[in-house]
């Protein structure tokens, strides 16, 4: 083995074990081939090996995340040195990380969203407070709706019929909710065409899609609140 | 080099296994035991026995035996008070702090109880290593199984217990993906598998899928309060509840010996065999027998369906958690390939047919429910010495780990059925200007409010630099190793500076403490060594006392010695195993070591000449048959 192993210039990590410099999404040492120590390493695109895709094969997924799981894991650095020991707890416990948010494919567009350097879109986040404009109209109609089946409720109306008229509200949200999925589908479809596009066109995909993931998480909450009256009702039914 | 084990550590039994040339197997005693009764009893002159010793001693001296102490482990007094009722040793210990077990006149720690029985599960392997002629038989390393759904109080007080008994705990590992493991072991096979364990004192339910030899749990649900002790206390109520009425001498909790207590001792012993009886039979009798403070004895048949109705509700609370897992998972009870069966409760056909129609298919039942988690973590062990990677366990959290924030309501930072090891960072900032130092209230549990979760531990962030409010960023990272026990370390961002952080566990023992009991271990070590030689010399004089009674029946006595033995001899022989059997209770271990040499050199003679008998007997009997 030569002597000289040439640093690179984009090499983010030192081999504590041999000194060495390593690219940032190399696991183990290219001199010593030791496991190197987790740096600040931000992308689980890149930490698995896979391209900045939306479109992930669950098979493939699991096989990356077995196949480094056998090589990270601390089963198997019960006898190294401290050093090797602590960069394959962390290894781990960051590939653990890594396959839980990609394996879902809302939570892997948010993971997307913030490596490309946009705002969280995570629930309870940004501007979760504000109606999305593309519901107003949707979520005027509810809100009207449920305040007036809860105070028929209160003052003790047959909550059979008011039961009928809650699924009847919620129908236009689910009707919405399943047009938001498709939507995200095309964006993501989308995203994935345009590796070769433009800085401007692949950061409006982006956009669109955080205001898809907002507007999604807005709607959960209203089913969440229709799901709250329905358990009320469901209560007053038995007393 | 010395030797490494696996120890599945029970509510009820404990075992212990190794790797012989990469096939697990437990290890036994000589009579070919391989439990042993997780009981610990305190003689009047502080040694200590364990095991069936100790089970023995229940019935006479309950007030200085403890049983189930794993249902302790890692609680509080406020935790235990309703079940600690039913026992017969004291439980205490301060609000908010660590049970502590009035045993004997010694206060203890959970802990430093079942580090006496890993201490004697240790002492067995080594006798075990050394018979097989091993230069070095010496057990200092195990790895040792917990209730999947044990928290990180309950995983951090059993890896006290294994340091305190001078074991290196290589790995906590769950009993149910340890019995996976060694189901595992002869067949290379695919698909999801989900793993019903029900034990003495605990139920857990995990759903793993395997492929490539790699043992993935997807989710894990349970509950560390579920187990046969429940089913041996609904029958004992329903004994209880018959003998109502009839006089009870002796009041609750009094002196050693005092009617209830050795009364629900003897009551205790044999529900539990109308319950084993009941896995087989379709009716059996409960016998306790008279006794001064029951004077008619009591006598109740019971069938299986009497049994399966008293029952039902238990095995159904079972099925709860699994509902749970398999949700958690994302599968319906369809998806699943295989259904395994793990823990002695498992035994029990009810059990048996509630798991097969939720699954739609039979349970394997194929190694002994018993014996397969210490087979598994025996194959854990293995894996970890030898670096051998075929297999590979990837095990859950399965309690969502969070922090106390604002107004009391519990952020999760790592969520339950995350693979461990796992991490998760949060930052804190300070409230006030120049404020220095900053708690943090660490909480598991999947409830909203703080209060509602356990209390892990409490710490301190110190040394923040003096900052206007807000402007510090410090950052809290949570690690989860894969033993599933957390660990935390904390930074200021803007300024690099490493904070020091004083954990202090809720339910815990502080590094200290263990330490101190690991001191106070060795000072003990020399009287239950003691106590040990002084079992061993009884149990080699009631072999010798047992074989001489036999030949003593034996129908050709009167002929023997008419032929072979000399005059008197005869006498010689019984005078010797009355004063064997006379000092056999003393605990004087020189003397009854000393009374076995005397009777086995009075037998000596007559043995041979039995067995010359015995095999010109044989040889006459070969010769009729063969020709």
């Amino acid at each position: 083995m030569s002597g000289h192993i040439p640093v690179r210039s984009d090499a983010a990590l030192e081999c504590r074990t041999c000194g060495a410099g390593a690219p940032v999404d190399e696991h183990f040492c290219p001199n010593c081939s030791r496991i190197l120590a987790l740096g600040r390493h931000g992308d689980y695109f890149a930490f698995l090996g896979l391209p900045r895709r939306l479109t992930i094969t669950p098979q493939d997924l699991e096989q990356r995340f077995r196949d480094l799981s056998r090589k990270f894991h601390p089963d198997y650095y019960y006898n190294a040195p401290p050093a090797e020991r602590l960069a394959s707890l962390e290894r781990s416990s960051y590939l653990n990380d890594a396959y839980r948010t990609l394996r879902n494919p809302v939570s892997r567009i948010e993971h997307l969203l913030a490596i490309e350097g946009l705002p969280s879109a995570k629930s309870g986040e940004g501007e979760g407070g504000k109606v999305p404009p593309a519901l107003l109209e949707e979520v005027f109609a509810l809100n009207e709706e449920l305040d007036d089946i809860r105070e028929q409720r209160e003052s003790g109306a047959d909550s059979a019929s008011l039961s009928a008229r809650l699924s009847k509200a919620r129908q236009p949200i689910d009707r919405k909710r399943e047009e938001h999925e498709k939507q995200l589908g095309e964006l993501a479809a989308r995203w994935d065409s345009q590796e070769q596009a433009t800085a401007e066109e692949r950061r409006a995909t982006l956009e669109a899609l955080r205001e898809r993931l907002l507007e999604r998480n807005y709607i959960n909450n209203l089913l969440a609140t229709i799901d709250r009256e329905a358990s009320s009702l469901q209560a007053a039914d038995l007393r | 080099m010395s030797h490494v084990v696996g120890i599945d550590l029970g509510t009820t039994n404990s075992l212990v296994a190794w790797v012989k040339n990469g096939v697990p197997e437990v290890i036994r005693d000589q009579s070919g035991d391989a439990l042993v009764p997780s009981v610990v009893a305190i003689g009047e002159d502080g040694t200590v026995f364990v095991g069936r010793e100790a089970q023995r001693r229940l019935l006479t001296t309950p007030s200085r035996t403890v049983y189930s102490v794993k249902r302790f482990m890692g609680r509080g007094i406020d935790d235990v008070r309703d079940e600690a009722a039913l026992l017969p040793f004291g439980i205490g210990g301060e609000p908010g702090g660590v049970v502590r077990i009035t045993v004997a006149g010694r206060e203890l720690t959970p802990p430093e109880i079942s580090a006496f029985v890993l201490k004697e599960l240790k002492h067995r392997a080594e006798e075990f290593f050394r018979e097989q002629g091993e230069f070095d038989f010496e057990v200092d390393r195990a790895v040792i199984t917990v209730p999947a759904y044990f928290n990180d109080a309950q995983r951090t007080a059993t890896r006290d217990a294994g340091r305190i008994a001078g074991l290196e705990v290589l790995r906590i590992i769950n009993e149910p993906t340890a019995a996976s493991l060694a189901y595992g072991l002869d067949k290379k096979n695919r698909g999801t598998i989900a793993v019903y364990d029900l034990g003495g004192g605990t139920f857990d339910i995990s759903v793993l899928k395997v492929e490539d030899g790699v043992f993935q749990v997807l989710s894990t649900n349970g509950d560390t309060h579920l187990g046969g002790d429940d089913i041996d206390n609904l029958m004992i109520g329903l004994v209880l509840n018959e003998i109502v009425g009839r006089a009870l001498s002796g009041a609750p909790g009094g002196p050693e010996g005092s009617a209830p207590q050795r009364l629900i001792q003897e009551i205790r012993k044999a529900v539990i065999q109308a319950k084993v009886d009941l896995s087989e039979l379709d009716a059996t009798e409960i016998t306790v027998e008279p006794s001064s403070h029951l004077p008619q004895g009591y006598r109740r048949r019971i069938t299986r369906a009497e049994f399966e109705a008293l029952i039902a509700p238990f095995v159904e609370r079972t099925l709860g958690p699994v509902r749970l897992a398999l949700e958690d998972a994302g599968l319906e009870p369809r998806d699943i390939d295989e259904a395994v069966l793990v823990g002695g409760s498992t035994r029990i056909p009810l059990v048996r047919s509630k798991v097969a129609e939720l699954f739609g298919r039979a349970p394997h039942t194929e190694l002994n429910p018993d014996e397969v988690v210490a087979l598994g973590a025996a194959v854990q062990a293995d894996i970890l010495i030898s670096g051998r990677r075929e297999m590979l366990l990837l095990d859950v959290t399965p309690l969502s780990l969070g922090i106390e924030t604002m107004g009391g309501v519990t952020s999760k930072i790592i969520v339950r059925n995350s693979t461990i090891p796992a991490s998760g960072r949060e930052m804190f900032t300070t409230g006030v200007d120049n404020q220095t130092a900053v708690d943090v209230h660490v909480l598991q549990g999947e409830r909203e409010l703080a209060a509602d979760c356990r209390s892990l531990a409490q710490f301190k962030l110190r040394g923040i630099p003096p900052m206007p409010a807000g402007l510090p960023r410090i950052e809290v990272q949570f690690q989860i190793d894969a033993n599933g026990i957390l660990s935390v370390a904390a930074r200021e961002l803007r300024t690099g500076i490493e904070q020091t952080i004083e954990v202090k566990p809720s339910y815990g023992l502080t590094e200290g403490e263990v330490e101190r009991m690991l001191i106070e271990s060795f000072e003990h070590a020399e009287a239950d060594f003691a106590a040990r030689l002084l079992i061993e010399a009884r149990n080699d004089a009631e072999t010798v006392i047992l074989a001489t009674e036999k030949s003593l029946r034996s129908p050709d006595l009167e002929g023997v010695a008419r032929t072979d033995l000399k005059a008197g001899e005869l006498d010689r022989i019984r005078t010797a195993l009355a004063d064997l059997k006379e000092v056999m209770s003393a605990a004087d271990r020189e003397l009854i070591h000393e009374k076995t040499h005397a009777l086995n050199h009075a037998t000596h003679h007559l043995a041979e000449v039995m067995m010359n008998r015995s095999v010109r007997e044989a040889l006459a009997g070969k010769n009729v048959t063969d020709v």
